[in-house]
């Protein structure tokens, strides 16, 4: 019951049939209090293997911003513009850059056995990630509407035909994968980058191996 | 590893970090990493392959395959699913997933060559020759354009001997060809004068935007397969990793592309559906590795992390 | 600016070794990432002085 002030009772804030309430519940509940952005880490996380995490997060960031300034200018803009040439070789570069950052922080997290304690999840996305960055680059090349495309859009169909998707995903159509590249599997890459940063931050960076809190 | 003891990370010691400064300041070397590294290489570029292109480097194979595509000999024509129900298309084993799509993008690889022609005035020896395509009985149409494609035949190649003119439509034996001849000349003539692409992806709907027609056309060819393979950018040359000049590729490929290369897969009618499921699986270990027995145990066998952690266990070491 | 056209001219050189085929942009990548990965572990990293780094133990 709300008072003349306002102010509301505490059976209200925990009030579970209200569905701002449980949405604030379940969000405050995703990362411990205090470890979304902690200021302290733990002592093991110190090695260089460490930043490539973050290195990919940055390049995935230089990426979609080099890919917004060409859609500014459009899908020939780069074929007419030395300015267009140049954010086009932008976007590539960070793409080859965000790849090999990725793979990096791949076998580093393999060879940490990154999934233990409750990290399957950490993993799994991380894969995934990993999987939908290809097909993203992939219907990258398929916009660049120069022969390249033309080539990987000749192949690629092969491959993607053999399974049966090719009746609903037409590589051969580049208003529809220039529109997969920039909006649905940007959309997706996004939704799961931050899943797997929330799973990092909830679970905290995996202890080493045979770590003994005793000793 | 039959349970997991991981401790709770959040019950070690702790040092300062900034993350946030962390997060700009590789925000800043990646930035400065990109634009030095497309300052210096920059990108390749290379002007798509037009028809006219296509027309004026090799005539004889555009009218060709003109021919093929009212033969129903091309790659398109016998292609299957997901563009005609001439051929079942690939099989994993006994699934005919390629069929299972289902027929949704409907070409008809005659129309290739009619539909631009169809609408061609001022061209009496073109429209006489639609006509007369227009008004003969199917099986008809078929003996005429077989018999051309079988004329006109194919350069020797590959230790194959030369068949028919070998490939010079202009020395095809003489024949009762009916108005292919005329077909596949008028399309290699709307070919030079650069309209075919237009004729193809936009006629009728203005906008255009959906290459299939003219890229089905193009590949049914040998041209462009030909620029490619002179750049590395076959299938059993590791194309799927190359791009074109001394340009970056996509070196994370190379598994995918490693299959193609080796036997079965290399002679295999059905390497495209047999290498994408190998690959699926594959993934589906690499995601569900932590659940993998002996797998995820490997990081334990080859003790990389003593390296990673080497300052960790040395203090660990050290105390009492 | 003129950018060295190193990567757009010239059908591109390889390297061919057995069923291999990989061209030296791609194989110049694939080493320098190992060499990156190799440095990232045996770099020292710059981390707080064990003796001054805070105990603190989270309240279960």
């Amino acid at each position: 019951m709300t008072t003349s002030t306002g102010v509301k009772s505490a059976d209200e804030s925990t009030d579970p049939g209200n569905w701002t309430n449980r949405l604030r519940g379940w969000l405050q509940g995703l990362v411990p209090p205090g470890e979304a952005l902690p200021d302290r880490q733990p002592v093991y996380v110190a090695s260089w293997i460490y930043v490539f995490g973050v290195l990919t997060l940055s390049a995935l960031a230089v990426v979609i911003l080099s890919g917004c300034v060409l859609a500014i200018g459009g899908v020939h803009w780069w074929h007419v513009s030395s300015l267009g040439h140049f954010v086009n070789s932008v976007h590539l570069w960070s793409v080859e850059l965000f790849f090999g950052f990725m793979v990096i922080h791949l076998w580093g997290k393999f060879w940490m056995a990154a999934w233990r304690g409750k990290r399957a999840m950490t993993w799994i996305t991380g894969v995934v990630l990993f999987g939908i960055s290809i097909g993203t680059s992939f219907t990258g090349f398929l916009s660049q509407s120069n022969f390249s495309s033309q080539w990987i859009a000749g192949e690629g169909k092969d491959g993607i035909n053999s399974t049966g998707a090719g009746a609903f995903f037409n590589v051969l159509n580049p208003g529809q994968m220039l529109l997969w590249h920039v909006v649905l599997l940007p959309l997706v890459v996004v939704l799961i980058v931050l899943i797997h940063i929330i799973q990092v931050r909830r679970h905290g960076v995996v202890p080493p191996l045979d770590a003994d809190l005793e000793g | 590893m039959t349970r997991d003891r991981t401790p709770d990370s959040h019950d070690f010691p702790t040092r300062r970090y900034d993350l946030a400064k962390e997060f700009v300041i590789t925000l800043v070397v990646v930035l400065v990493l990109s634009g030095g590294l497309a300052a210096i290489f920059s990108s390749p570029d290379e002007k798509p392959i037009t028809m006219s292109a296509w027309a004026k480097a090799d005539p004889n194979n555009l009218i060709s395959t003109a021919a093929g595509e009212l033969a129903g000999t091309t790659t398109s024509a016998t292609y299957g699913a997901p563009y005609n129900s001439n051929a079942e298309g690939q099989k994993l084993g006994p699934i005919p997933l390629q069929k299972w799509g289902g027929v949704r993008i409907p070409i008809d690889s005659a129309d290739l060559v009619l539909g631009p022609l169809a609408n061609t005035s001022g061209d009496p020896a073109v429209s006489s020759a639609v006509a007369a395509w227009k008004a003969a009985p199917p099986a008809q149409r078929t003996k005429w354009a077989t018999d051309y494609v079988d004329a006109i035949g194919t350069a020797a190649a590959d230790g194959e001997p030369a068949t028919g003119a070998g490939g010079d439509p202009a020395k095809a034996a003489a024949g009762d060809y009916g108005p292919v001849p005329a077909l596949s000349a008028g399309l290699l003539a709307l070919a030079k004068t650069g309209g075919l692409e237009g004729a193809l992806d936009s006629a009728g709907n203005f906008y255009g935007g959906d290459t299939t027609k003219s890229l089905l056309l193009l590949a049914d060819g040998a041209y462009l397969e030909d620029q490619a393979v002179a750049q590395n950018l076959g299938g059993d040359q590791w194309g799927m990793m190359n791009e074109v000049g001394n340009a970056p590729g996509q070196p994370w490929m190379w598994l995918y592309t490693f299959w193609y290369q080796i036997k079965p897969f290399s002679t295999s009618d059905n390497a495209d559906v047999e290498v994408w499921a190998l690959m699926m699986l594959l993934t589906l270990l690499l995601m569900f590795l932590p659940f993998i027995p002996g797998l995820r145990t490997i990081p334990r066998w080859i003790p990389i992390h003593r390296l990673i952690w080497r300052n960790y266990y040395r203090r660990s070491a050290g105390r009492p | 600016m003129r950018s060295l056209s190193i990567v757009a001219e010239g059908p591109g050189r390889y390297i061919h070794w057995g069923v291999i085929q990989i061209s030296v942009a791609n194989l110049v990548i694939i080493v320098a990432m190992i060499i990156l990965f190799v440095l990232a572990l045996i770099v020292p990293f710059p981390s707080g002085h064990g003796q001054e780094a805070d105990q603190e133990r989270r309240q279960k």
